[in-house]
């Protein structure tokens, strides 16, 4: 099983259209490799005007399609050969609603997220993440070539804090390359618009860190142009329109690392106490 | 063997600013063929199995005076550092002068380290207001005889003119769009039809991708696009059936030969077409520059590179 697991959600309402045809599978899964796909969506942004990119899937040859026509009579077009994939991607419950205790969760501003894992690299080895409840607080503390030790306090620092769950203390280790990973690539667009990050962790220290993506439909467009407020529900991320009802232009990058399997001498796990 | 010039300001820019910083993308020495009429700069000509590329200026698009003699019927070829051709002229277009001279000279000069000996050199001469600057642009000794006869002769065969050349869109956006193919694949499939279609096709074992650029100007031997309801609706459909029709070529070569031609956008051509040999051994890109403020094509004013075509096996 992978210590680290990276997805991206798109709603449906991101797309301008969107046809689904149930087959056999629920779920159509499919892999691609992500270089040629990242390689071959650059090669339309040449493209001038706003004409819709046309994703279809399968092809003849259970291929990928892409296809862009644009007003000039340019017609980009790429097959990229699917395969199955070799391991099917764990699907992590984190148990939300359920009897179990609930995840501890809090979260802040993704730059300062971004910040506080860069500022971690120096110690390197592994990082540390304890989250208590009273007073609530987290540390990310780095031990290897000297220690470091980053404290973030919920009461003191409101401007960073979203939110903040904790009724029992946690502490969990994680490989710093696996930390870095989940903020080395936020989008631009995240760190601008000063949103934030979610992290939550369950009991077996399964840790989810979950980042917005900005996108900006034409129907919020002519809103004026002006980004969506946004916030975390206790199920998980949604946007407002101010009235209160969640809207559903919402696509979100979330990654889920697995703790070091060692466990930590002192309060390594989640032990319930109030400390 | 005399050689001896005075730019004007037009050849100047034209060098400077255009062709001498596109040029130095192709390769970073050419062959420079001088003859009585002509200025020539050439790449890959003689050897080399890269992108050909051949800028011709009439001597009076560069040079106010134009002295030249030899033994050989009035021509001189030698090869130049472009880098150094460029850096010599820009700082002599920085003294702000009333004239920059040029001229082939031989000076003692260190070769190897110790031995003294009479080097070939391309002399810049500018005079200023108050100083003169003097750089001396080393080049190969003169080409022989034969040598240059063999440029003559490239120059004057022409390889065989593709029977359809199709007008290119945009130079730099289309550069932009080849140099995003250049990270999917090593190899572009490259197509133009008698109808006016222009295909780019980058094939791997993962992926397929590529662009058609359909209805464009058609130099040649062109062909009324028939709209048919049972034309095929993909580009490759489409492509094929044209090959089939006899309407189409169709060649595959570099993709870092294809993006380093599409450099010559640096020149602002203002037109550019493209065409297969009618051998398929080579693509042709040629560039028209019109006069100033018209539609006339000046014809002092020549550039057109060739692209080898890989072998199809």
């Amino acid at each position: 099983m992978s210590s680290l697991q990276a997805r991206v959600y798109f709603r449906k309402e991101l797309f301008k259209e969107y046809h689904f045809r149930r087959g056999r599978q629920r779920r159509p899964r499919f892999g691609v490799s992500l270089s040629v796909l990242i390689d071959c969506l650059s090669a339309f942004t040449f493209s001038s005007g706003n004409m819709g990119l046309e994703l279809r899937y399968p092809g003849p040859d259970m291929q990928l399609l892409l296809k862009l026509m644009d007003s000039n009579r340019i017609c980009t077009d790429a097959e990229i050969r699917t395969r199955i994939p070799e391991t099917t991607p764990r699907e992590y419950d984190f148990n939300l609603g359920g009897d179990g205790p609930q995840p501890l969760s809090f979260a802040i501003k993704s730059a300062a997220l971004k910040e506080i894992i860069e500022d971690l690299e120096w110690p390197g080895s592994s990082i540390v993440l304890t989250v208590h409840p009273d007073p609530p607080r987290v540390t990310f503390r780095g031990e290897g070539h000297g220690d470091l030790q980053i404290e973030l306090f919920y009461n003191a620092q409101s401007d960073l804090f979203i939110s903040f769950q904790c009724d029992r203390r946690a502490s969990f280790r994680y490989k710093y390359k696996h930390l870095k990973a989940t903020t080395a690539n936020i989008p631009a667009s995240i760190v601008k618009d000063n949103r934030g990050s979610k992290l939550t962790v369950n009991d077996n220290g399964l840790l989810r860190v979950q980042h917005m993506i900005s996108i900006r439909s034409s129907s919020s467009s002519t809103a004026g142009n002006q980004p969506q407020p946004q916030f975390f529900t206790s199920q998980g991320l949604g946007t407002t329109t101010g009235q209160g009802s969640p809207m559903p232009r919402v696509s979100y990058t979330e990654f889920f690392v697995m703790p070091e399997e060692e466990p930590l001498s002192a309060g390594g796990q989640m032990d319930g106490e109030a400390s | 063997m005399k050689f001896q010039a005075i730019f004007n300001d037009r050849g100047v820019n034209l060098l400077e600013k255009r062709f001498l910083p596109a040029l130095e993308k192709v390769g970073k020495t050419c062959h420079l063929y001088l003859d009585r009429k002509h200025v020539i700069f050439l790449h890959n000509v003689l050897h080399g199995d890269g992108v050909q590329a051949i800028t011709q200026f009439g001597k009076d698009t560069i040079f106010a005076e134009y002295r030249i003699s030899s033994q050989n019927a009035g021509r001189i070829a030698f090869t130049i550092d472009l880098g150094l051709f460029l850096r010599a002229l820009r700082s002599s277009v920085s003294m702000d002068g009333d004239v920059c001279q040029v001229k082939l000279v031989k000076k003692r000069a260190r070769s190897s380290g110790v031995t003294e000996k009479a080097l070939p050199f391309l002399t810049f001469e500018s005079k200023g207001h108050k100083s003169a600057v003097v750089q001396d642009v080393p080049i190969s000794q003169p080409l022989t005889r034969g040598a240059v006869q063999e440029l003559q002769d490239v120059l004057e065969s022409g390889q065989g003119l593709p029977q359809t050349l199709v007008l290119l869109p945009a130079l730099g956006q289309l550069q932009g769009h080849v140099d995003q193919l250049k990270n999917v694949g090593d190899v572009l499939d490259l197509a133009v039809t008698k109808c006016g279609d222009f295909y780019l096709r980058v094939n791997t074992p993962f992926v397929s991708i590529g662009t058609e650029y359909r209805g464009l100007k058609v130099l040649g031997d062109k062909v009324t696009p028939q709209s048919s309801v049972n034309e095929p609706v993909n580009p490759s459909g489409r492509l094929r059936e044209a090959i089939n029709r006899g309407e189409a070529h169709s060649v595959k070569v570099a993709v870092k030969h294809f993006a380093k031609s599409l450099q010559c956008h640096l020149t602002k051509p203002d037109h550019s077409f493209i065409g297969v040999s009618p051998n398929e051994s080579c693509v042709l890109l040629m560039f028209q520059y019109f006069h100033s403020g018209s539609w006339e094509v000046d014809e002092n004013l020549h550039m057109h590179y060739r692209i080898p075509v890989l072998d199809s096996g």
